[in-house]
């Protein structure tokens, strides 16, 4: 029940405030989406419904083949959704994909470079201006300084003219979390960010994150590793065959997703 | 050298050397794009529109063109659109093309092999003319130019297409120019090498640079040199063995690739060249 300062007195229904509120500061919203890949009959995320607000840190975890990564690209729309609409910043990522995909910055699971690529880091990392600096413009001296800065912030400014190839997988991670950091995104989509990663970047990367998150990015980081969720995250998504099973608090999610039903499928089945 | 102050070679000259560095240059970005496959459909293409050229006495250069672009549509978005997987049309569209060149070839007016049928299928650089020289100089200089001019979006895409997307870049008419130029080079190049063999110049080269950097702006200047040297070096053999230019070229730029892999520090070092 809303009631106005002229005493108009307006009933609705319980909770549509909260979602209308929701609504407007939400920069991620996604309306029953469901994604089929090429060739298969089986949707990989079916009906999904998700609101992100601004400044959220939102965790994804799920078993394999949950639809964790399926969704991240579904919402910066790497992936086309075959059902339902996606909405970021208020764009249809259908229509707007591109333009959404400049200020969204993405870090894909398990992204090894092959040790012949002819890239040094820095090209890796630079690449990450492109979109945002736009066709016909050259990257200038601000670009580099973005460059070096975000090297900097991971600890790998020293590798930036090495080959990205030689890197070990956890300073390749750090690379591609640069190439992200360095388009200042008003969103970052994580997937499995803390894997590949050495003792030392396990403890400079979730400090990191929790920076980013403190100056305003809204985050959505996927993983199956829930010990690492950071003491900032108040929501947790847990999701399994291809749907939200679960969203929560991490307390009352996790709780969910240890359940033998998620965890182990086949243990509970008697 | 007085072969040399023939205006005749040294058009042949001049037409190895531009078709050499252009062929090398545009190979880096089909190689690094993974565009082998439509390179090798459009090649043999050109080769059937040649001859489709010879036999009905239009300019084949205009018909190479034509079906080397019909050729790249169909592997491309055609294929797209029909949800085909790009092997599967070329496997199909390859031994079409072919048999679609020896049926033309059959078909010309001088049934034989005419020294025009001949240079389609091996190539002559002594028929090469002077628009065949200016036309390769004016295709060089705009390639550079556009090279220059889109040098960052082409670089994104050929490191990761899927990440180039992912920050906003629009691959799709960066794919598609890069074939297009395939086309356009592969056309231009026929006289060189002759449609059997165009494959090796534009592949040969780039594959040979990638084997010594770590530098894909060093692998783009050093392929085109690549590609010019083995082109001379080719018409060179060949005027001293007296055996087909085409022939010569492949076989010297083949040469150079497996000098470059026995050379190559990156193959010493256990790592993979793509």
């Amino acid at each position: 029940m809303l009631q106005f300062q002229n005493s108009v007195t307006l009933c609705l229904p319980i909770g549509t405030v909260e979602r209308i509120l929701m609504r407007r500061k939400s920069i991620i919203r996604l309306e029953n989406v469901s994604t089929t890949y090429e060739g298969e009959r089986r949707p990989a995320i079916k009906k999904v419904n998700l609101i992100l607000s601004e400044n959220e840190l939102l965790y994804v975890v799920g078993p394999n083949a949950a639809g964790k990564t399926t969704l991240l690209e579904t919402i910066n729309g790497l992936l086309q959704s075959s059902g339902g609409h996606v909405f970021v910043f208020g764009l249809d990522v259908r229509r707007h994909g591109r333009k959404v995909r400049r200020e969204l910055g993405y870090v894909p699971q398990d992204f090894m470079v092959n040790p012949g690529e002819p890239y040094t880091a820095l090209d890796i990392v630079m690449m990450g201006r492109y979109g945002k600096i736009g066709i016909l413009h050259k990257p200038d001296k601000e670009d580099f300084e973005k460059a070096m800065e975000a090297m900097k912030h991971l600890g790998i400014d020293e590798l930036a003219d090495r080959s990205v190839g030689k890197l070990s997988g956890g300073q390749q991670q750090k690379v591609m979390i640069a190439r992200a950091l360095v388009k200042d995104p008003k969103v970052l989509l994580l997937d499995e960010p803390f894997s590949n990663l050495d003792p030392d970047s396990r403890e400079r990367i979730p400090k990191l994150i929790a920076r980013i998150h403190g100056k305003g990015v809204a985050i959505i980081i996927v993983t199956h590793d829930v010990s690492r969720i950071l003491k900032q995250c108040r929501r947790v998504v847990v999701m399994k065959d291809g749907r939200i099973v679960a969203d929560d608090n991490p307390e009352r999610a996790l709780t969910v997703f240890e359940s033998p039903l998620i965890s182990h499928p086949t243990e509970a089945i008697p | 050298m007085i072969w040399l102050e023939l205006a005749i070679m040294q058009r042949a000259l001049i037409g190895c050397m531009l078709a050499g560095f252009l062929s090398g240059l545009v190979g880096v970005f089909a190689v690094r794009m993974k565009l082998s496959a439509i390179g090798y459909s459009m090649s043999h293409g050109a080769f059937a529109g040649a001859a489709l050229g010879v036999a009905t006495s239009v300019n084949p250069l205009v018909t190479a063109m034509l079906f080397s672009s019909a050729t790249a549509l169909f592997i491309g978005p055609v294929a797209d659109k029909a949800r085909l997987h790009a092997d599967t049309v070329t496997s199909i569209v390859f031994p079409l093309n072919m048999a679609l060149a020896f049926v033309f070839l059959t078909l010309s007016p001088q049934v034989g092999l005419t020294s025009e049928v001949a240079s389609v299928l091996w190539g002559s650089v002594i028929s090469m003319s002077n628009s065949d020289v200016v036309y390769l100089t004016t295709l060089c200089a705009v390639t550079l130019v556009l090279v220059q001019f889109f040098w960052k979006e082409l670089f994104a895409i050929m490191f990761n297409r899927k990440m180039a997307e992912a920050d906003g870049i629009d691959t799709k008419p960066f794919v598609y120019f890069i074939i297009f130029l395939i086309g356009v080079v592969v056309t231009f190049s026929l006289k060189l090498v002759g449609g059997l063999l165009i494959f090796a110049l534009l592949f040969n080269p780039a594959s040979s640079a990638l084997q010594f950097f770590h530098d894909m702006k060093k692998i783009v200047l050093v392929s085109p040199i690549i590609g010019a040297a083995t082109c001379v070096a080719g018409l060179m053999l060949s005027l001293f063995l007296d055996l087909p230019v085409g022939s010569c070229i492949v076989l010297v730029s083949t040469f150079a690739f497996a000098f470059a892999v026995l050379l190559s520090p990156k193959r010493k070092r256990g790592e993979v060249i793509v």
